[in-house]
């Protein structure tokens, strides 16, 4: 397994796609917080408001969205290319390797779901003096859900990839399902119970409540912490049976 | 230890209503070089995809490297070497991290075997060069640095010299010939190019249609495929007596229609012409015959047939 995740990480750091998107998200991240002095001026704006309002609520869109691509050149390219060929034949476990694509997979859309709450943030801060700077223990608790509803919609994203097995289509596939879904199952939840429960314990749901950190009591601080967990674990556990009994061509 | 790298029985492959691997039984032994020839759809990749793991049988099974349960056989292709259908590579990356990337996967310690295998297969000068950039020869040739990274024990190359130039079939056949020579490795080599084969395999495997039709070593397809004189004359019995007393020799075969093989004299036909002639004997048809590997597999799959 230690082998096959410094293959993984080794193809991570050389895949261009990632760096093309951590670059345009790190210029939009340095070059926003500029827009908003220059419109609105340095003093009229605090920090913590503009971290809540734009900065997780734009985040919202980036994990949902942009991971999507690096799926599909790190994962379904894979496929198209032929590698997996070489990598399946190599006499490892298909459990193994899945769980090593995923993990390293997880790693890349960790990073990217980081740039908008640490470069944004920081450039931001600079931006507007540091005025109204959110309180650490805020910013730390908002960062790590953060990392762990990146990971579980990556265990999503890393099966679709799988099942997809071409990146234009996974990546365009993908891209739908993460702009409608949520749409859809919130439209479903109004007209059935079953919906209702499913949405609400649904990571598309929960994701929206890291904006209310310092607000969220513990029971339902629990629930935000196990449901991408348990999605995670789920779609891990789904996405490897899927590679297992995938005939590889 | 079983003298064999690559044993199947009854190895069975069925897409819905269609049977893609019929009961197979191959055996390549440990050493040779295993030419697996069949025309398109004829079941090589198919078979070749199973052993490698790539898709599971419906029945039958496999014994690799002296493995046959599912777990083991597993560990076993740690020690193969593949390329399936073309060389898999990244094609953003240089050739030295496509290696590496291969070398990490089948963790495999210390980077110098990346540098070695470039030297082996000719590419140790392809520098910042992304593989994308490649012609096929060097992609191919590439591939095979793949395979061959860890030292396998068997190698299962598909189609490795499909789009290749003279230039780079003999470099490719040179290389594999000292691989099986120098380093004892088994090789399983499927082509369309049957004449390439014929240079290299030591052993052949027909299949056709999803059946395995024949297995043969280059020595019996020699003899088969040996260039003989056929002769038709008015006396058989005394065109025998002719060859044997006349010509000095018995390396001739006397068939029941009459026809004569002549095994000798292939390149001084006009020998046993003159003798025949001399003796009062009436030719009807002296002309040489034989086979090539081309025209084996041709007449073993019956005629221009495409699977």
């Amino acid at each position: 397994m230690d082998n096959l995740m410094k293959a993984e990480w080794f193809k991570l750091k050389k895949d261009r796609s990632l760096w093309t998107l951590i670059i345009i998200l790190t210029a939009v991240s340095l070059s926003y917080p500029l827009l908003i002095v220059f419109d609105d001026g340095a003093d009229s704006i605090k920090v913590m408001d503009f971290y809540q309002n734009t900065i997780l609520q734009g985040n919202n869109y980036v994990i949902r969205l942009v991971p999507c691509i690096l799926a599909g050149f790190l994962i379904s390219s894979e496929y198209s290319i032929g590698t997996m060929k070489t990598i399946a034949a190599s006499g490892n476990s298909r459990f193994h390797l899945y769980f090593a694509k995923l993990i390293i997979y997880s790693i890349g859309t960790v990073l990217i779901s980081l740039i908008f709450p640490v470069i944004f943030t920081g450039a931001a801060s600079v931006a507007l003096n540091f005025n109204g700077m959110p309180e650490f223990g805020y910013f730390i608790g908002t960062i790590g859900l953060t990392i762990l509803y990146a990971i579980a919609f990556a265990s999503m994203m890393a099966l679709f990839a799988t099942i997809f097995t071409d990146s234009g289509k996974a990546i365009g596939f993908m891209l739908i399902f993460f702009i409608i879904f949520d749409s859809a199952l919130y439209l479903l939840s109004s007209v059935s119970p079953i919906f209702e429960v499913i949405f609400n314990y649904s990571v598309f749901k929960l994701f929206l409540d890291i904006v209310n950190y310092d607000t969220i009591h513990s029971a339902e601080m629990v629930k935000l912490i196990a449901v991408p967990v348990i999605t995670f674990t789920a779609f891990g556990i789904l996405g490897s049976i899927l590679f297992y009994k995938k005939e590889i061509k | 230890m079983s003298d064999y790298v690559l044993k199947t029985s009854n190895l069975t492959k069925q897409f819905k209503n269609q049977i893609a691997i019929n009961k197979v039984n191959l055996s390549i032994k440990k050493g040779s070089i295993y030419g697996f020839i069949g025309a398109n759809g004829a079941g090589k990749s198919t078979l070749i995809r199973m052993v490698t793991g790539l898709a599971s049988p419906t029945s039958g099974s496999i014994e690799l490297l002296g493995h046959s349960n599912s777990q083991e056989l597993v560990k076993a292709r740690k020690r193969i070497g593949t390329i399936i259908e073309g060389p898999a590579l990244y094609p953003h990356m240089t050739a030295a991290e496509n290696l590496e990337a291969h070398r990490l996967l089948k963790g495999i310690p210390g980077k110098d075997c990346v540098e070695r295998t470039l030297a082996i297969v000719g590419l140790q000068q392809t520098g910042k060069k992304k593989a994308k950039n490649f012609s096929l020869g060097m992609k191919q040739r590439l591939g095979i640095g793949i395979a061959l990274l860890g030292d396998p024990e068997f190698l299962i190359l598909d189609e490795p010299i499909n789009g290749l130039d003279p230039m780079g079939v003999v470099e490719i056949r040179e290389l594999l010939k000292k691989l099986n020579q120098e380093y004892g490795m088994t090789i399983l080599i499927s082509s369309h190019i049957l004449s390439e084969l014929h240079l290299l395999a030591t052993h052949y495997g027909i299949i056709h249609q999803g059946d395995l039709l024949e297995q043969i070593t280059v020595d019996e397809l020699n003899e088969k495929c040996q260039q003989y004189l056929h002769i038709k004359v008015n006396n058989p019995e005394m065109a025998a007596t002719v060859i044997e007393t006349m010509l000095s020799t018995n390396n001739f075969e006397v068939m029941p229609d009459g026809c004569i093989k002549l095994y000798h004299y292939v390149d001084t036909p006009g020998k046993v012409s003159t003798a025949l002639v001399n003796e009062g004997l009436v030719i009807e048809q002296f002309m040489p015959m034989g086979q090539d590997l081309e025209s084996y597999f041709m007449n073993r799959i019956g005629g221009m047939q495409n699977g």
